[in-house]
């Protein structure tokens, strides 16, 4: 494949992607959670766990949401190597936190911070490596 | 339930999102097919979904989804994240090996740190 590298256009549509995952995963954990409260404890309770996932409203609104995520992620390793995608991915982790520092003035503790910049430098690294496969390829 | 069982649990969930995406990454791989406009996306999705092993990386990823809501009843959702974190090394060994990409140290340095940062975000 020719076209490998990591453009912003990508990186912009990566980020869509993990918008798009995390209100997915919301929408699951609120399946996840029956009203009953029930404990699974048993082949039964798993059952009536199953029921109550599937006839579960917000699981479908997960499901829409989760085929259009389908489309992004499919067209993105159309352009790009899947082990360089995945960890790109993991972008979500860096925006959670910030967002909830700079819209909810949360604080970070000192080792949360260590995360996030050890993720930016992984992401980074990841791009950096998909420049020089272009390079060496062309 | 012990924190062993969970752990094995994340693991085969690991599996089942890398077998996943794998599955779909070849496929996609084997249609070269060149996305650049909206009406060639959807030429191409709809090509994709032709392809019957498509499926089977849906079955896993559901699979997966289902472990997950499962592991998310038993314990705390960082930790959870933290463990689930491996799962870029599987992906990094399997595309090198099943996909012929070629994972060089960067890429290495950069998967490590990830994880690395997740279990520092997830855990603090």
């Amino acid at each position: 494949m020719r076209k490998s590298r990591v453009t912003l256009k990508i990186i912009l549509f990566l980020i869509l992607t993990d918008v798009l995952e995390t209100l997915a995963h919301y929408f699951f954990k609120r399946t996840a959670l029956p009203e009953s409260g029930l404990i699974v404890s048993n082949a039964l309770d798993a059952f009536v766990f199953m029921k109550a996932v599937v006839s579960s409203g917000f699981l479908w609104l997960g499901i829409v949401i989760v085929a259009t995520e389908f489309v992004f992620w499919s067209t993105i390793l159309s352009k790009i190597d899947l082990s360089v995608a995945v960890p790109i991915a993991s972008f979500s982790y860096i925006m959670v936190p910030l967002v909830s520092v700079i819209a909810l003035h949360e604080k970070i503790s000192l080792l949360r911070w260590s995360g996030i910049f050890f993720i930016m430098a992984g992401v980074i690294f990841v791009s950096l490596s998909t420049k020089d496969r272009g390079v060496a390829s062309e | 339930m012990s924190i062993l069982v969970v752990i094995l649990l994340l693991i085969i969930m690991s599996c089942f999102d890398t077998a996943s995406q794998l599955v779909l990454k070849s496929s996609i791989n084997s249609l070269k097919h060149n996305v650049n406009s909206i009406s060639s996306v959807i030429r191409f999705i709809f090509r994709l979904i032709l392809i019957p092993r498509v499926y089977l990386s849906l079955l896993f990823s559901t699979a997966s989804l289902f472990i997950w809501l499962f592991v998310l009843s038993k314990i705390d959702l960082n930790l959870a994240f933290s463990i689930d974190s491996m799962h870029y090394i599987f992906i990094a060994f399997a595309s090198g090996i099943f996909l012929k990409e070629r994972v060089g140290y960067k890429r290495w340095l950069g998967t490590i740190l990830i994880v690395i940062g997740i279990a520092m975000v997830t855990l603090s």
